[in-house]
């Protein structure tokens, strides 16, 4: 399923359309060198949206992925590699391999298909490492295909020239490579895996919290970018006609990081930008190369310019546009601004649910800090609960437990019969329960509409999850902003946006850690009134945690107070005001109120 | 699209129509790189060439040559594109670069676009044979070098040899040709080692062989820089005293300069300047315009192959690429700056004369310059 405005996707598809068949005609009036120029082109181009179907939507820069363009290039090669120059040049291949000889399609098809299995192996061995690490292991993977292809002479003549294989790339073949990549590419960013994947880049944390499994998604982009590479390594080996392991290694993954990065990461209208501005550049300088003469001025060949050249611009690209000259947005996101419709919008269903989550005796251990102490605590739907207590009480992590962002030191978390001790948070999220975070943690560069929406298909199976979005919009009063980037908004509307985004994973219980902070007066008592209209209208249980006692006192059902990670109170607004505990803990010893 | 097209409309202008009387040659060699120490010399050499003969008027007094070059960087695709653009600017012949490795990526396009190649100094055999009737090489093949040095060991009593080689190029297998050679002259071979180019450390090897005992007489290595200056270190290092046999790649700066250690090392090599020869004048050309000695003969390698393709645009009476690779594939005695040169006959690895250098006192020194026995030559394979 795809998340965005049909508009989007239809303008962005017939743009890769009509651009690719369109530089193609243009190609072939020019001449021979133009349509190679061009071929070389695409096959760069489907390379970077393949890096970018990664890195772009995860976030993780990938050292590694020319590496799958090798594999791909050598398995289709193999395949498509004649008979008898087979046998004279790799005489210790299988029989079966030896008397292989297949047309470019065929073979591209299997090459793609065997470099994505290939992924799926290396993508759940390395799928665990977070940040610098999986950047690392991705650079590891590289020099280890490498030393594989080398290593492995009876099949990939080592660090030999490979050659011989037939040179059936035409600029027809590699644009319809292209056009297939690029889609492919438009497609994923848009779809339900790509949005959650995108989520997660933004932040790891809150995409876990409505639900999204970030390692599930990044391994399905990685398998899938895996998989566009080999595409542009096989039509590659059938361009050149000869390569060696060299051609798939540290030069190149340069040269398409450069395009990636000078275009943008997370478009595909970046990926074609960078591809476009590095390609004219290298083939200006490379001409100049070899000399020229300019208004009877000779220039001397000076050989290696073109490489020169491609560092200037990283170092500018560095400098000057960090996200990339197309920025975060597509063209099309820019010209056709979305009206995200939600003017239909039943009401939130009710429950279905009404079982009281219960905490017992929850303890959190940091090395020899005890946090919170034995606290038990719980939540019914349709009550309002407050958690109060000093700076440094435990408030948070207490919440951090009962969420699945920590796993309790000791005690268990039940909901019914149900053990959700342990559970992730977003297995935690798929059972009703969600949450906001103290700082506000949104996806700044995804929509209003978007937060919500990966939400609301990250839980409950991802039923009926557009109508729960609009309605969890609809109902905070965020109607008229959803199509605006949630980095964009007020501090306060962030706030509502980041309840939306738990209202969409349609929970029972709500956990709110200081939803009012930085509001003024008027939009804290507007925020209040919604707040009861959850728990009146949809019978939502929500543990506040806020140091507004007037919030709490006015909201609250039932109010706890930690101190120290310690409960050392739990009662009525009413109880809790008189309690000569709260009182010290709040005021100092000695003072009465 | 529309910079594309502008782009493209500039390469045209600058990359000149060749006119009725000139020769444009295509110059896609490795000027970085690994292979550059060797295609760099070469080129210094063709532009000597190049410039006596259009200074004289032309090849014949009429055809000027021009030079389209590009830089490969060592590498095969990259070869494989810059021939490709040489071949669509319609160019009369090509230079290739040095080695077979990046030659063989040019195979495709050299024999579709049917324009004669030649590579400036590639030694393998198996070039021209899998390259197809328009790949010619410019320098003695591996099998006559190693035919060469394996008979020279024979004959100085060596009766035990040991190979070191690298599977990573055809050109560092040379050694495999030296023990079919050894072996059929009645050598036996103790030991046969593999590295890879660029591997710094050869401890290993070198106390493998310093363990053999008796010592081998003749170990015969086709290392080059940066492998064979390390190897030779650990095996002087190790004890091992054994006579040494490299090849031409070793025909640079570095191997005179290694001191000590490269003492009485002999390696085959595409010519030597002994007194009144061709390659004694053409050092004098040299120093002349470039103002220090040549340290290499891949400077006078690369007058050769100038000198070659002069002899063939004369013989062919045309610049035309069909032609040009006829007129090529029978040239008979081509006079070149380090040897008589001859195509005809051959599957375009020409018979050029092979000199055994040694090095005395880090300077060059003749040994002979034999011609093998035809009988002992192996035959060119993939290896």
């Amino acid at each position: 399923m795809i998340v965005s405005p049909r508009l989007h996707i239809v303008a962005s598809s017939l743009a890769i359309l009509v651009l690719g068949v369109g530089a193609v005609l243009v190609a072939q009036s020019v001449g021979a060198a133009s349509e190679r120029i061009l071929t070389v082109f695409f096959i760069s181009l489907i390379g970077v949206v393949g890096i970018g179907i990664y890195t772009g939507n995860s976030g993780i820069l990938s050292f590694g992925h020319v590496a799958f363009m090798g594999i791909g290039a050598y398995a289709a090669s193999i395949l498509t590699l004649p008979v008898p120059l087979k046998t004279a040049t790799l005489p210790k291949l299988p029989d079966w391999l030896a008397t292989t000889q297949l047309d470019l399609v065929s073979a591209t098809v299997i090459a793609v298909a065997f470099t994505a299995v290939v992924a799926l192996v290396i993508g759940l061995a390395i799928g665990r490492l977070e940040g610098s690490a999986a950047v690392i292991a991705t650079l590891g993977l590289l020099i280890i295909v490498h030393g594989v292809i080398i290593g492995w002479r009876d099949v990939t003549r080592g660090a030999q020239s490979f050659f011989g294989v037939p040179r059936d790339t035409g600029v027809w073949t590699a644009a319809i490579g292209c056009i297939i990549a690029l889609l492919v590419a438009r497609f994923y960013r848009d779809s339900i895996s790509g949005l959650r994947l995108r989520a997660g880049r933004e932040d790891a944390i809150s995409a876990g919290a409505v639900g999204v499994n970030i390692r599930r998604e990044r391994l399905i982009a990685w398998v899938l970018s895996a998989a566009v590479m080999a595409l542009a390594g096989a039509l590659l080996a059938h361009f050149l006609g000869a390569f060696s392991a060299k051609k798939f290694y540290f030069p190149d993954t340069f040269l398409l990081l450069a395009m990636l990065i000078v275009g943008g990461m997370s478009t595909v209208t970046g990926a074609i930008t960078g591809a476009v501005v590095i390609t004219l550049v290298t083939e200006f300088l490379r001409r100049l190369e070899s000399g020229f003469s300019i208004a009877g001025f000779d220039m001397p060949p000076v050989l290696g310019t073109a490489q020169i050249g491609i560092g200037l611009i990283i170092l500018f690209a560095m400098f000057r546009k960090a996200d990339g000259l197309a920025g975060k947005k597509e063209w099309e996101e820019r010209v056709f601004h979305s009206s995200a419709d939600v003017a239909e919008s039943p009401e939130l269903r009710g429950l279905q649910e009404d079982t009281t989550l219960r905490a017992k005796n929850l303890t959190m251990r940091f090395g020899g800090l005890t946090a919170v102490d034995d606290v038990s605590l719980s939540v019914a739907p349709g009550e309002i609960v407050g958690l109060i207590g000093p700076n440094g009480s435990g408030k948070t992590t207490y919440l951090n437990m009962l969420s699945g962002i920590l796993s309790p030191s000791e005690g268990r978390v039940m909901r019914g019969d149900e053990d959700l001790t342990g559970l992730s948070s977003p297995q935690v999220a798929s059972r009703g329960i969600a949450r906001t975070f103290q700082n506000i943690r949104l996806f700044r560069d995804l929509s209003v509409h978007q937060n919500v929406l990966v939400a609301a298909l990250s839980t409950k199976g991802g039923d009926d999850a557009r109508a729960r979005a609009h309605r969890a919009i609809a109902r905070m009063g965020l109607a008229e902003k959803a199509a605006e980037d949630a980095g964009t908004l007020s501090y306060g509307d962030q706030r509502r946006v980041e309840i939306a985004r738990a209202l969409a994973c349609q929970p029972s219980i709500l956990f709110l850690d200081e939803p009012a902070a930085g509001m003024n007066r008027e939009e804290t008592a507007a925020l209040m009134e919604q707040l009861r209209g959850l728990t009146r209208d949809l019978g939502i249980g929500i543990l506040l945690v806020d140091h507004d006692l007037h919030l709490i006192n006015q909201l609250c059902d039932r109010i706890a107070v930690l101190n120290e990670g310690h409960m050392i109170a739990e009662g009525s607004p009413a109880e809790i005001r008189r309690d000569p505990q709260v009182i010290e803990a709040y005021l100092g010893p000695g003072k009465e109120h | 699209m529309k910079h594309l097209l502008i782009s493209t409309a500039m390469a045209a202008g600058l990359a000149l129509p060749a006119a009725a009387e000139t020769l444009t040659v295509g110059v896609a060699t490795a000027q970085t790189g690994a292979l550059a120490p060797f295609d760099a010399p070469v080129m210094e050499g063709v532009m000597i060439a190049v410039d006596e003969i259009n200074d004289a008027g032309g090849i014949g007094g009429d055809t000027k040559i021009e030079l389209i070059q590009k830089d490969v960087r060592s590498d095969a695709a990259q070869t494989s594109i810059a021939v490709q653009e040489l071949a669509d600017q319609g160019v009369s012949a090509l230079i290739l670069p040095c080695d077979a490795d990046p030659s063989l990526a040019a195979i495709g396009i050299v024999s579709s676009a049917q324009i004669p190649a030649i590579s400036t100094c590639a030694s393998s055999p198996t070039l021209p044979e899998i390259g197809g009737e328009y790949m010619f090489a410019n320098f003695p093949g591996d099998n006559v070098q190693a035919t060469v040095s394996a008979s020279w060991a024979w004959d100085q009593g060596h009766r035990t040899g040991y190979i070191i080689y690298s599977p990573d190029t055809q050109y560092t297998t040379m050694p495999l040709y030296f023990a079919d050679v050894f072996e059929e002259l009645g050598g036996e071979m103790l030991g046969r080692d593999t590295h890879t180019i660029g591997q710094q450390d050869f401890s290993a090897i070198a106390t493998r062989i310093a363990a053999l005992d008796p010592q081998p007489d003749v170990i015969m290595t086709s290392s080059y820089e940066p492998d064979f200056p390390s190897l030779i270190k650990a095996l002087r290092a190790a004890g091992v005293e054994s006579q040494i046999i490299g090849s031409d790649g070793i025909d640079s700066p570095t191997t005179f300069s290694l001191g000590e250690v490269a003492e009485g090392l002999v390696f085959t090599t595409a010519g030597h300047p002994t007194e009144g020869s061709e390659l004694e004048a053409f050092n004098e050309k040299y120093e002349a315009r470039y103002n220090k000695p040549p340290e290499t003969v891949f400077n006078a390698v690369g007058y050769d192959l100038i000198k070659v393709l002069e002899a063939a645009v004369e013989a062919a009476g045309s610049t035309d690429p069909q032609e040009l690779r006829d007129a090529l594939a029978n040239l008979e005695n081509v006079q070149g700056a380090t040897s008589l040169i001859t195509y005809k006959g051959t599957n375009g690895m020409p018979v050029r004369e092979v000199s055994l250098v040694r090095v005395k006192d880090g300077e060059r020194e003749l040994v002979a310059q034999p011609t093998p026995d035809p009988d002992l030559i192996p035959a060119p394979r993939m290896q």
